[in-house]
């Protein structure tokens, strides 16, 4: 069984089995003085500073915390209190999450982290970009992001093959948001990290997605935002990280495009513009290796420069100017979106992204 | 005196053969029926009763017993009604001289006389002839869907009195000319591919889904023409054979559908509404089970226009008659077999709100939303579903060059050439179109190049697929090639092959 002292345990109880809001765990350590001293006189204090009784008493909340540390071997779970050795340097400088839950590789907490997100409505293009971008910094970072569809889960299908992924819930540990992602999730816990500050059977709530962007933004060097839009979460992460002194890079939009503008605002402000990975390995002065280049046949060298002259184009269209049947140009298309090169659009169009 | 008249019961699609007894003896006036006859049929005492006095006949003022054998089977319906009357003019000797034993009476009687056309002659028909009967009386208004069959004597009557004229032979009717079949030429589809403007890539792959049997799915926004190009898939299928045409005429003759011509001359194009049940799509019924709309597309098109809207249910009781191209309805009557062999074309809008993926138009569903909705479709259906593809609202200002527009009988020439290296291919096994070829037959008749294997297996990573989506790549490829007349699958052919494919985790 994984040992906690006594102050540790202490804040994993009040965190874990306690339903208070952050502020009130706050204000009752402050008052308390030492964890363990709250735990013990929990109703004085609880009394004191809240003006209500707790229910429970010493013997109940030992109970409760016995039952919670079980729980926890039995699944896999550790929890990470700030007062804990390898409790992220890094998050400390804000309003830290007292207790951090993990399933998964809690080494990963000790490398370079950085953050990309998106908001769950990401252009096709955008979210290749993602995997791509992901993919190529998991050669020097952990990749951290949520687990909502579309940005971040580009991000987590990108930096999942090396299992450089750290994946912060806005639920605890035994729920999953969105449900669908499920799957997602075990994948995460198997080769990746996931994290969570909330006790373990939290749903989620308005707020615990604000909470949570602030751990993303805490825990990395720099945040990356593929997509947001006017209003957008990803704009709060990158909001955060500008206050606690992160590297905000974003991803360019064409004017008018509504998943872009917050990306363009953030430009606007001063953002760092990245249309891949190299643009933040040059931020660092990280050397990355050498990318592969994959070779073209003749015809798909050719359809791939009409196509990059576009951006994005109708299959109908690109045959038309290739002087091609459209059903071969549609063969040509699927090899190059095979190559990694075009990706599917929406209605038979296909858009470069390299 | 005895009078015994033949005539029919159906059972599913096969009829059964019926024995009319009629017994008049002397003794208080009582007109009884016995052998198990249902409402309808009891009902046809008046009937007859009123029929027989307006025609001038002598309706027998003694104690009248009419007996259905076998007495075990129910007998349902009014086509029983000429033969109840027959045999009774039999047994009170008023048909003297007529010679009546081979002969199969069909009809349902109108109180002044005439004969009513009843529903499933053909396959009563096809029966009797298969029981050794070769002589019919049947009702006029059935002559166009008789004269196909060959190889029988088939009297059209118009009314009672003319079926006695001709039994003792006062005015013999003439029987029924046997007439050829030709697969009329849809003279009254209006459906043609030439006036489906653009979508080249549903065109093509309506082409390859008629061409090689596979399943189809038309994705897109609303108005697009999805429909249009659903309607005209009937007509770039292969014509109908004679019997095949028999066939879906039996189905439909069973339902009561058939139209003017009396067979099937097109393959029928069915679209069952979205509210439809289970029972009205799969065929059923309190104690005669009726063909459901599976069946009725049998050798045709089956389309279910915007998919998820479906009942769950309703969906999954496909899956089973599209693997097995028949339906087994059973009911406390008895189990009932039809043949369900069709194409099945769905289509469906990307997203509730309908412009996912649209150029111009935004859409407004969140991806909890388009989740849901699309998740309404469950992944054993989609596995039976072989091609997927997108229908979109590209305007066609943009495609400059004046493109010729192909009409469906250039294609359909061209289905027929795939279709006959298909037959050439599996003329040694039971299987039609390369849709239906198992895992064995994949193995045997879709060789796969180093080269095809490497972008088979690279799909498979980028795209996670199932190892089902693979067989059904595989089956597409296969007859791309065919409709490029290429022996083996090259790489080209797997590539569009692979971007039928929308996205597998649907």
């Amino acid at each position: 069984m994984a040992s906690y002292t006594k102050e540790e345990q202490a804040l994993i109880w009040l965190c874990g089995c306690t339903e208070l809001e952050p502020r009130e765990r706050v204000l009752l350590l402050r008052a308390a003085g030492s964890p363990v001293a709250l735990f013990e006189r929990f109703e004085f204090f609880s009394e004191k500073v809240l003006g209500s009784r707790a229910a429970c008493d010493l013997a109940e909340r030992r109970r409760s915390l016995d039952a919670l540390l079980a729980e926890a071997e039995e699944k896999g779970y550790f929890a990470l209190t700030v007062l804990s050795e390898g409790y992220p340097e890094a998050l400390k400088a804000s309003f830290p999450p007292l207790v951090l839950f993990g399933a998964g590789k809690r080494e990963l907490l000790r490398e370079e982290l950085f953050c990309i997100v998106g908001s769950r409505v990401t252009p096709p293009w955008a979210v290749k970009l993602g995997t791509d971008i992901a993919a190529r910094l998991s050669e020097r970072f952990a990749v951290v992001t949520g687990l909502a569809e579309g940005g971040d889960l580009s991000a987590v299908r990108g930096a999942l093959p090396r299992g450089k992924i750290v994946s912060v819930l806005p639920c605890g540990l035994d729920e999953c948001y969105p449900a669908a992602h499920a799957s997602v999730k075990e994948e995460i816990i198997r080769s990746g990290l996931l994290l969570s500050e909330y006790p373990f059977r939290e749903k989620t709530r308005k707020y615990s997605f604000h909470a949570r962007n602030r751990i993303l933004a805490g825990l990395c060097k720099g945040v990356l935002v593929l997509s947001a839009g006017e209003k957008s979460g990803a704009l709060i992460t990158a909001n955060t990280a500008l206050e606690y002194g992160r590297d905000v890079f974003a991803v360019p939009y064409n004017p008018g495009i509504a998943q872009g503008i917050g990306c363009n605002e953030l430009l606007k402000r001063g953002a760092y513009v990245c249309t891949g990975a190299q643009d933040i390995f040059d931020c660092y002065g990280i050397v990355p290796q050498e990318e592969k280049t994959v070779p073209l046949a003749p015809e798909e060298e050719r359809l791939y420069g009409i196509l990059r002259e576009e951006g994005e184009l109708h299959t109908a269209v690109l045959a038309e100017r290739a002087g091609l049947p459209v059903y071969e140009t549609a063969a040509v298309l699927s090899a190059l979106e095979l190559k990694g090169l075009v990706v599917k659009a929406g209605g038979n169009r296909y858009s470069c992204v390299k | 005196m005895i009078a015994k008249i033949i005539c029919y019961a159906l059972s599913g699609l096969d009829g059964i053969p019926v024995e009319v007894e009629t017994d008049i003896n002397r003794g208080v006036p009582s007109y009884d029926m016995v052998g198990l006859p249902d409402t309808a049929v009891k009902e046809s005492k008046e009937r007859v009763r009123s029929a027989l006095k307006n025609s001038g006949l002598l309706f027998p003022m003694n104690r009248i017993t009419i007996n259905f054998a076998p007495a075990d089977l129910k007998k349902e319906g009014a086509s029983f009604d000429l033969a109840i009357a027959v045999s009774l003019l039999k047994a009170s000797e008023q048909l003297i001289g007529a010679d009546v034993a081979d002969t199969v009476f069909l009809g349902e009687l109108a109180l002044n006389g005439d004969l009513r056309p009843i529903s499933g002659l053909l396959p009563i028909l096809i029966s009797a002839k298969g029981h050794g009967f070769t002589r019919f009386i049947i009702p006029a208004a059935n002559a166009k869907e008789a004269r196909f069959l060959g190889g029988a004597e088939i009297y059209p009557a118009e009314n009672l009195l003319g079926v006695v004229k001709h039994l003792v032979g006062l005015e013999p009717i003439e029987p029924l000319e046997t007439a050829e079949f030709t697969a009329e030429k849809w003279q009254c589809s209006s459906a043609d591919l030439k006036y489906v403007k653009g979508q080249p890539m549903a065109r093509r792959a309506i082409e390859i889904a008629v061409a090689g049997g596979h399943n189809l799915l038309m994705v897109g926004p609303p108005g697009t023409g999805k429909t249009m190009l659903a309607r005209c898939i009937p007509t770039i299928m292969p014509d109908l054979s004679f019997q095949e045409a028999l066939e879906i005429t039996k189905i439909h003759s069973v339902a009561g559908i058939l139209g003017e011509e009396g067979i099937v001359t097109e393959r029928p194009f069915r679209t069952p509404h979205h509210t439809a049940t289970t029972v009205s799509m799969c065929g059923g019924g309190n104690r005669v089970v009726h063909p459901g709309e599976i069946s009725l597309a049998h050798g045709g098109v089956l389309f279910l226009d915007e998919l998820p809207e479906y009942k769950r249910s309703t969906l999954e009781a496909l899956r089973q008659p599209l693997e097995d191209g028949k339906i087994s309805v059973s009911r406390a009557g008895g189990t009932f077999t039809y043949p369900s062999r069709f194409m099945l074309c769905a289509s469906m809008n990307p997203c509730p709100c309908g412009n996912y993926g649209s150029a111009n138009l935004v859409c407004t569903c969140t991806p909890a939303e388009i989740r849901r909705y699309r998740r309404k479709i469950s992944g054993p259906l989609l596995d039976r579903i072989d091609l997927q593809v997108e229908v979109d609202n590209i305007s066609y200002d943009e495609l400059t060059s004046g493109e010729k527009q192909e009409g469906s009988k250039e294609v359909k020439e061209r289905v027929n050439m795939a279709r006959k290296i298909q037959r050439n291919r599996f003329s040694e096994y039971k299987l039609n179109t390369n849709a239906e070829m198992g895992e064995r037959e994949i193995e045997e008749f879709c060789n796969l190049d180093a080269e095809s294997e490497k972008i088979l297996r690279s799909a498979f990573e980028r795209m996670k697929l199932s190892a089902r989506a693979r067989a059904r790549i595989i089956k597409v490829s296969r007859t791309i090639a065919d409709l490029d007349g290429c022996e083996n699958i090259r790489p080209k052919h797997v590539f569009e092959a692979v971007s039928y494919r929308l996205e597998d985790k649907f």
